[in-house]
């Protein structure tokens, strides 16, 4: 039986898989209160190992998990779960980065991600530093299989990951896949011809607030997971108030409803990509022409 | 050797790691995974404090849990300027205790809402923020007549761990949903404890700009 | 509206800090710059929306946190992009300001926008001022509760509405030789801050003490105000 949706939420996220649990959360026996897309949503973890999630009174027919997280599908599928190439090299450690809750749209929360210029500031000392601060041109186009692509990202990083410990200019890729999973790759390191892999993976809950999974995966060399975890949490605290202050808390679609600069182009490109799809669900759409 | 078994997001950890900073003091972070394979619940983590909670300071081998204590025992050593714990002024003394009880009330109530709005976990959401908001207004009427009265501190003519004790759990109240609009006074002390020389952030805290 | 409210007293507001305000339902970050200008914004950056409350005071600007875009005072112009240094910022890229002055030891702002506003009604000789009271009530309820019996200093004066300002109350006449007017801020349509202006000079012993009364006595009011206001509407009122 398939979960009514009588806010007519569009197929291309009502009928796509969406993050909705941490299974090692999970895994303390935690019954789960969260909800999707506007509706309310239960996951349980039995002591048989099964999963269950409902909607009131609902049952949710798919459901199912990858990369450490529970995956549910309130429609009727017309894709797998997103699925990132680079995870599946066989050597790489896979870490995941914990769950956090914001009050604002997912939508904020990706475009959050896939800006360079707040790196300086926002994660000063870490990921950006002045006067490092100017953000050189780089590529976006349209990704191969969907969504979008940023090529040519280098940014001067005090301190890339937790595994640094001097600075050096970086260079980053970025992909939207889908409205809200959103993935970068960054040099490794220890081996620079090897690219880290983080993934933040939004579950919409209601238009004005989401859940940010994140999900990392590593080329082998030294990866402390305890450190990576920790450092993913630090950086996503600090973006977390700025994305809750954020007014208004839905992303504004119109080219004109906020001000872009060359800087911003993963972000007009993403906003025009939402608009282009049909995605509503957390957005305020563009005004009709 | 100072060692400090911390947690970055956590509001109690903070409150340690703001005092040593104060203080010039040199330490070690040991992380502590609290989300989500709760290491503060390990065998190892419960024969250092039997609540499974962080922060836990180990001076040299000297154990101590609950951030308050931990910030009376690291403003009371020898050589620490006596203002951070005024030992030798009972009624600042007295002020002092009585500012170390509000912060704990303020951080039960304030962690549990984040924890609700963060976290996802179950809260009477309305009555927490309710009761924050009663706090933040005893306070904020206790600062603005400090202000008033020439002083700008919690407990005394200086800042001391009262005042280090309660700025985390008041700075992290909006990631509790809780709005401080209403207490200009309260802005205007997190502005001044942001300006101390040897002040850290935390994830969610901003720093101010230089003052004048 | 053409009209201009009291926010703040002026010496809330020092220099080097970002004040978070709420006029009208309208959002106002609200600093002063090193030079002394008073700003009243909107609480919002033009770039991606984030609340200018999070930013910081560099002495002639405002810096936003999340780019760090730079705004001038006075103007709310752009004056530097961070991401792009080398480039002048276009006269469009401006954050919304509203009128502030600072008068009679208060910060006015009118949210008026286009037409010139007229100057505000001033308060003559103010003293001293109380602790500005938050109240959960709409305006009309705190100005009733306030009416009804407001202890003033001496047993003899009440409270009235000004003749010349509705949203200002006070014992005796405003213009000369009043004892206390409380200027109303309407913050949303369900909240309401009252500011407290005194024009008699205590004894710097005696004036904590005064200030102590009259914010009991405001507090009172507030608790009044918040009752009947919650009666009104029929939510959660405990008799
Ligand atoms: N009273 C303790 C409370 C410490 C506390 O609540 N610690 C939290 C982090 S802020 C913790 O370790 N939580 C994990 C748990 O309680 O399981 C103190 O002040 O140190
Ligand atoms: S949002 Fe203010 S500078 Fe970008
Ligand atoms: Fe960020």
């Amino acid at each position: 039986m398939s979960i009514p949706n009588p806010g007519r939420i569009e197929p291309v996220l009502w009928d796509d898989w969406h993050p909705v649990a941490e299974l090692a959360a999970l895994r303390h026996g935690r019954r789960l209160d969260t909800g999707l897309l506007g509706r309310p949503l239960t996951v349980t973890l039995r002591a048989d190992g099964a999963i269950d999630a409902c909607s009131g009174p609902h049952a949710l027919p798919h459901l199912d998990t990858r990369y450490g997280f529970v995956w549910a599908c309130l429609g009727a599928p017309v894709r797998d779960i997103v699925k990132f190439a680079a995870a599946d090299e066989p050597d790489r450690i896979p870490v995941t980065g914990g769950s956090m809750a914001v009050a604002a749209s997912g939508l904020r929360a990706v475009e959050n991600f896939l800006d360079l210029g707040h790196l300086g500031y926002v994660h000063q000392g870490y990921l950006g530093e002045e006067p490092h601060t100017d953000i050189k041109p780089y590529t976006v186009g349209p990704r191969e299989g969907g969504g979008i692509r940023a090529t040519g990202c280098r940014v001067y990083q005090p301190r890339p990951s937790p595994a640094d410990t001097s600075g050096y200019e970086v260079d980053y890729i970025y992909e939207v896949h889908r409205p809200y999973i959103v993935v970068l790759y960054k040099a490794n390191p220890v081996d620079r011809t090897r690219m880290d892999l983080i993934a933040l993976l939004l579950q919409p809950v209601s238009e004005e607030s989401c859940v940010a999974h994140s999900f990392m995966s590593y080329p082998p060399h030294d990866v402390n997971e305890k450190s990576v975890r920790g450092f993913q949490q630090l950086i996503f605290g600090q973006d977390r108030p700025i994305l809750e202050n954020q007014l208004p808390k839905r992303l504004p679609l119109d080219a004109k409803a906020e001000i872009s600069v060359r800087a911003d182009s993963s972000s007009a490109h993403y906003r025009r990509w939402l608009s282009q799809l049909g995605v509503r669900f957390g957005a305020i759409p563009q005004a009709p022409a | 050797m100072i060692r400090l078994y911390d947690h970055e997001l956590s509001g109690n950890c903070y409150k340690v790691r703001l005092l040593l900073s104060l203080l010039g003091e040199q330490y070690e972070r040991v992380p502590v995974d609290l989300h989500p394979i709760r290491e503060n619940r390990t065998a190892w983590f419960l024969a250092l404090n039997p609540h499974g909670q962080v922060p836990v300071l180990d001076d040299s081998g000297f154990v101590l849990c609950e951030s308050n204590a931990i910030l009376v025992y690291l403003a009371s050593r020898p050589g620490v300027p006596d203002q951070w714990y005024p030992r030798n002024d009972v009624q600042a003394l007295g002020r002092t205790a009585r500012w170390l009880e509000f912060a704990t009330r303020l951080s039960g109530i304030i962690s549990a809402a984040r924890n609700h709005d963060l976290m996802q976990e179950q809260a009477d959401i309305g009555a927490l923020r309710s009761k924050a908001r009663s706090l933040l207004r005893v306070l904020d009427e206790h600062l603005w007549f400090t202000e008033q009265a020439g002083r700008g501190w919690l407990a005394g003519e200086a800042p001391g761990v009262a005042d280090v004790a309660c700025f985390p759990w008041v700075m992290l109240s909006g990631e509790g949903g809780i709005d401080r609009l209403p207490w200009p006074a309260i802005a205007r002390w997190t502005d001044r404890v942001k300006r101390l020389p040897g002040f850290v952030p935390m994830s969610g805290v901003f720093p101010a700009s230089p003052g004048l | 509206m053409n009209r201009w409210f009291a926010v703040a007293r002026g010496t809330e507001v020092p220099r080097r800090h970002v004040g978070h305000y709420l006029l009208l339902g309208q959002e106002l970050a609200v600093w002063r710059s090193d030079s002394g200008a008073i700003n009243a914004w909107e609480n919002r950056c033009p770039h991606r929306g984030v609340r200018l409350t999070l930013g910081s005071c560099e002495g002639e600007e405002l810096r936003c946190r999340y780019h760090a875009w730079r705004f001038a005072s006075v103007s709310g112009q752009c004056t530097l992009i961070p991401a792009h240094p080398g480039q002048k910022p276009a006269s469009t890229v401006r954050v919304r300001v509203f009128a502030a002055v600072e008068h009679d030891g208060f910060i006015w702002v009118n949210l008026a926008q286009g037409e010139s506003p007229t100057a505000p009604t001033r308060v003559a000789h103010v003293l001293d001022s109380t602790r500005s009271i938050f109240v959960d009530a709409p305006l009309y309820a705190v100005r009733e509760t306030l009416l009804d019996g407001y202890p003033v200093d001496s047993t003899a004066s009440r409270l009235a509405v000004w003749s010349k300002d509705a949203y200002c109350l006070s014992a005796g006449n405003p213009d000369h030789a009043a004892l206390v007017t409380f200027l109303l801020q309407p913050v949303t349509d369900f909240q309401t801050v009252i500011h407290g202006a005194l024009h008699t000079t205590v004894e710097e012993t005696a004036r904590l003490a005064r200030l102590r009364r009259h914010n009991a006595a405001m507090g009172t009011v507030r608790d009044e105000a918040e009752r009947r206001a919650a009666a009104a509407t029929g939510g959660g009122a405990t008799a």
